[in-house]
């Protein structure tokens, strides 16, 4: 019996380094803005399914409120890049306020007058929600299909709070901040290859830490809570505490997700916590295959390849077409894209000797080496 | 003696239905003890009460003379308490080496957990595990895909692994071959002593093997206590395992 290489630790790190080398090289072929802004996009929502893959994939909890994190965060990213336009003393209310009467500056805005305030509130709210939140459920053993139902009603309620607190959040209408984000004296235009950069750049450095987390003991924790939590609890682990750890990882990456979002489309919305969006990330993890970072992110860049591609009769009924691909991964490729190249590259020979042998040759001498 | 484990009073009803009624237990340290009874008498149902997978409705349980009735699973666990279930329970998506390895909890927490980076830590131990229950050809195999008697054999490595004082076996042997339940008694009886073991069983000559004391449960309650002999002589036995043919 021979090893496969879908699982070899090194090749696994070559190809996500590849795969991200590759996205930073793109610039250097196209120039075109709009091209970049929207690989950007992509790479975006890439990052959205690189944390569905982590809670659902790895952890195995299914949320479908990934959106909370990513709305909480591009509202934070938006009211930093509305604040940078007021000025403090002469012109320091943003004008849809002003048009819903509010005379003074919420309370709840105050904090965003600073940039680098603004950014780390932009992250750590929807962190520190999902912490909360992520208690409330797993410390009362909420488990399955009812932490689908627990987190899209609470993506529910904070979608209708965004639309219905107009004078703070602009409703419908959304925070458009007048000024591309301005940051270390100068500015990031969203059409530039440098907004483009940073988005590869989040994408990458949190992907390959993420990789390198489930690396880790902790990780294999997280997977073994997901096979048997009951069998965990008995080892001696308290289970909860891991499930609200990865569930608050899962949040921070969708964070960054939001931040980088509102940095390359200058607007917010409550968009960003609708439904149909959350679930749509849970489909392009499912589309690569939620059980690998690097198949989820090559799902997001699918689908929604396809979808920029399709004519716009045919983007009318986009939510149809999504289904359809989601119900045919479900069921012809459970494992996703992902799954099929593991099954491919099973049939090709690779390593050494029996499966015993092979993992002292992989992970023994591999792992003490570095 | 020292007693290592001790029930008192220990009941647990399901709305009408008393599974457990006041069950009285003391196990010495270092002992091996079996625990019979009929499908039904409540013997995995007093496991999950000294596990704290159920709760007690009345009744205590103490470890070493710390009352432990209250405690969560993880806590109970923690204080070195080992439990492999009726239905075998493992990671089944994770090699066989890999559920090893989860097993071995020198680390609880999540963020100690994240700071160790090599799997291989736990790795001189399950050597020693995989002496003992085999598995050293099948290491790389998701657990999903043994078989059920060495599903049975990845469990018990397990508890082993965690390395408990008190063990809690519920039907170790069930499903596995003549040979397989020999070494199984082999491993039991080379852990007696040192360990404390509480075995359900229905296996008499499995039993004969290896117990020290036999505790006899019928409808939640203590029936009977002794030695070997003494139950496969005890009248009110014989007749709940009915008529005459005795336990086995
Ligand atoms: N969660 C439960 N709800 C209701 N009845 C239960 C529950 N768990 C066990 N019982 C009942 O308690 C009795 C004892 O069960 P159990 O402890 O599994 O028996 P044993 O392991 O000795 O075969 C059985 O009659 C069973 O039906
Ligand atoms: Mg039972």
């Amino acid at each position: 019996m021979n090893g496969n290489i879908y699982h070899n630790r090194k090749a696994q790190w070559v190809a996500y380094v590849a795969v991200f080398v590759l996205l930073a090289l793109v610039p250097t072929v196209f120039d075109n803005p709009f091209t970049l802004n929207q690989l950007a996009r992509y790479s975006v929502f890439a990052l959205l399914a690189v944390s569905v893959s982590l809670i659902w994939g790895f952890g195995g909890i299914l949320s479908l409120g990934q959106g909370i994190a990513f709305g909480l965060a591009s509202y934070g990213m938006g009211m930093t890049m509305q604040m940078q336009f007021q000025n403090p003393e002469y012109d320091p209310i943003p004008s849809f306020m002003l048009t819903n009467e509010l005379e003074t500056l919420p309370l709840l805005w105050e904090p965003f007058l600073s940039t680098p305030v603004g950014l780390i509130l932009t992250i750590l709210v929807p962190t520190g929600f999902f912490v909360i939140f992520g208690i409330l459920m797993f410390q009362a053993r909420v488990a399955g299909v009812f932490v689908a139902i627990m987190t899209l009603a609470m993506l529910a309620a904070w979608y209708s709070m965004a639309y219905d607190m107009q004078p703070f959040t602009a409703g419908f209408n959304g925070i458009s901040p007048p000024l591309p984000l301005q940051i270390f004296g100068g500015e990031v235009d969203p059409y530039s290859p440098l907004a483009y950069w940073i988005c590869v750049g989040v994408l990458a450095t949190l992907t390959l830490a993420t990789k390198a987390l489930l690396h880790t003991k902790f990780g294999l924790i997280v997977q073994a809570i997901r096979d048997d939590a009951e069998r965990a609890r008995f080892l001696g682990y308290n289970v909860a505490y891991y499930q609200v750890v990865v569930f608050a990882i899962s949040g921070f990456l969708a964070a960054w997700a939001g931040l980088c979002w509102v940095m390359i489309v200058q607007y917010v919305s409550p968009t960003s916590m609708e439904i149909a969006f959350s679930i749509s990330m849970v489909v392009w993890a499912a589309v690569g295959g939620r059980a690998s970072l690097l198949g989820a992110i090559i799902g997001a860049f699918m689908v929604n390849g396809i979808q920029s591609y399709l004519g716009d009769e045919l983007q009318q009924v986009w939510m149809l077409i999504l289904g359809a691909i989601f119900i045919g991964v479900v069921l012809f490729l459970p494992r996703g894209i992902a799954g099929l190249l593991e099954l491919i590259l099973s049939k090709v020979p690779f390593g050494r000797g029996p499966s015993g042998a092979q993992w002292s040759a992989e992970t023994g001498t591999e792992e003490k080496a570095s | 003696m020292t007693s290592v484990l001790e029930l008192k009073g220990v009941t647990r009803a399901f709305n009408d239905y008393i599974a457990v009624n006041g069950f009285d237990l003391t196990v010495n340290e270092g002992e091996l003890r079996c625990l019979l009874g009929p499908n039904g008498a409540g013997k995995t149902t007093s496991l999950d009460l000294i596990t704290g997978r159920q709760k007690l409705t009345s009744g205590s349980v103490h470890l070493r003379g710390n009352d432990i009735t209250h405690m969560s699973e993880q806590q109970i666990a923690r204080q070195g308490v080992g439990r492999k279930f009726q239905v075998p329970a493992v990671f089944k998506e994770l090699s066989v080496k890999d559920n090893f390895e989860v097993a071995f909890t020198r680390e609880r927490g999540p963020f100690a957990n994240m700071a160790v980076m090599r799997r291989s830590d736990g790795e001189a131990r399950y050597n020693e595990i995989i002496e003992i229950v085999g598995l050293g050809d099948r290491l790389e195999v998701p657990a999903g895909l043994l078989s059920h008697g060495e599903t049975q054999w990845l469990e018990i490595g397990m508890v082993l692994m965690q390395d408990p004082s008190l063990l809690l076996m519920d039907e170790p042997t069930a499903g596995m071959t003549e040979q397989e339940t020999a070494k199984t008694s082999d491993i039991f009886n080379e852990l007696k002593g040192t360990h404390t073991l509480i075995v359900v069983e229905h296996d008499m000559s499995f039993v004969r093997e290896i117990a020290d004391i036999i505790t006899v449960m019928h409808m939640g309650s203590l029936l009977a206590e002794g030695t070997i002999s003494e139950i496969e002589n005890n009248s009110v036995v014989r007749e709940v395992y009915l008529g005459s043919e005795g336990i086995s």
